[in-house]
């Protein structure tokens, strides 16, 4: 299962809709009760599914779902390395 | 809110904008303000933001990029906390290497996030709506003419106290070159630098020799160690029969946050403890919990004399 396919997984879980269907453009307007505090349950979702810790510099500049995928990408490739 | 609305505040819309193309699931916030506080919100939000940055919109800007950061930050704690219930440990020597005395950190994300959250965060928009209503017509009833800000921070509560009382003249106390500087381009931006100074100092270790007739004191508590020994040297600072509001962030973690405070009335006795008389007390929340065992941010504040 890639990043993006787990990732719809994780939306799935966090706004309770199994209907949930991400593209890289997908951004807070496109969802329903995409908020700052469903962002950020979001964010911890993401890190535990992925086994990641975020820090506020790696989420600043998300803007939609495309650049959570690459983040975790780039940390998991990091990881990887270390 | 509308566009159309929008157009009119032309740096509150520009806050939107920022938002908007930056951190989408954060613009929310301006609607919901509008909602419970009405368009005076958004009167008073734009006239104080037209005050402080003129026509300066990149530094608007700057800003609003500065207080996404310093909210998603403090989101990002609150969800730690709600794990171990505790602030990360840290001693204040390292929350100041980290924060006030880091200049970069301190003049792109801290200060001009604290500054927009007087506006954009529910409970610190009350804690100022509760200064006016609740402290301001005391401190006028009184007639004393000398002010201390301890902790000056932004310069946004020593600025409120000169222009809302005409009268005063106002010294602000800080530990950071960088608040002082805030500051300093606070009270110019609204005319009242003749009325105030502003001093690098430790009030514990250089107390000011004479006391003033009011104190301010906000969101410093949870800075320090030692809160109730600050307390007591606060209250040196204060005349007898003198006024001042107290206020601690409540279950709300930041990068300098080291002592947690429970509730409002873990602040009340410690506030008597120092030797004051409480006169009100208050506590707010910055939003409902999505799940009942959240923890939410508060602020708690205090009106005392002695």
């Amino acid at each position: 299962m890639n990043v993006l396919s787990k990732m719809v997984e994780v939306f799935k879980r966090v706004f309770d809709d199994d209907t949930i269907h991400l593209v890289e453009g997908t951004t807070a307007p496109d969802i329903p009760g995409w908020d700052s505090l469903t962002h950020i349950n979001l964010i911890i979702e993401i890190e535990e599914e992925f086994d990641l810790k975020f820090t506020v510099d790696d989420i600043v500049g998300l803007k939609n779902v495309g650049e959570m995928v690459e983040m975790v990408e780039r940390k998991l490739a990091s990881k990887s390395d270390a | 809110m509308s566009e159309r609305v929008l157009q009119e505040f032309p740096r509150v819309s520009m806050i939107c904008e920022v938002l908007r193309n930056e951190a989408p699931y954060l613009v929310g916030v301006i609607n919901k303000q509008r909602e419970e506080f009405g368009i005076e919100w958004v009167e008073e939000f734009e006239r104080d933001l037209a005050t402080f940055f003129a026509g300066d919109m990149s530094k608007l800007c700057l800003a609003t990029q500065g207080y996404i950061k310093f909210a998603l930050d403090g989101m990002l704690l609150q969800k730690r906390f709600d794990k171990t219930g505790q602030y990360e440990v840290k001693t204040y020597d390292q929350a100041a290497a980290e924060v006030y005395q880091n200049e970069q950190y301190m003049q792109s994300l801290y200060l001009p996030g604290i500054y927009l959250s007087h506006f954009l965060w529910r409970h610190h928009f009350i804690q100022h709506v509760y200064f006016l209503k609740e402290f301001i017509p005391r401190v006028k009833a009184h007639g004393g003419t000398t002010y201390y800000d301890v902790g000056v921070g932004t310069g946004f509560y020593l600025r409120e106290m000169l222009r809302r009382v005409p009268s005063l003249k106002g010294v602000g106390f800080d530990l950071s070159p960088s608040s002082l500087s805030y500051s300093r381009q606070m009270v110019t931006a609204f005319g009242l630098q003749d009325r105030c100074t502003f001093n690098l100092q430790d009030i514990l270790k250089n107390p000011p020799k004479t006391p003033a007739s009011f104190l301010t004191n906000v969101e410093v508590l949870e800075h320090l160690e030692d809160p109730l020994g600050f307390l007591k040297g606060l209250n040196t600072m204060l005349e007898s029969g003198g006024l001042a509001m107290i206020t601690a962030a409540v279950t709300a973690p930041n990068a300098d946050h080291i002592y947690l405070y429970s509730s409002v009335a873990e602040l009340v006795s410690q506030v008597k403890e120092a030797g004051f008389t409480v006169i009100d007390s208050r506590e707010d929340k910055a939003y409902e919990p999505k799940k009942p065992k959240e923890s939410v941010p508060r602020n708690a504040v205090v009106i005392v004399t002695k």
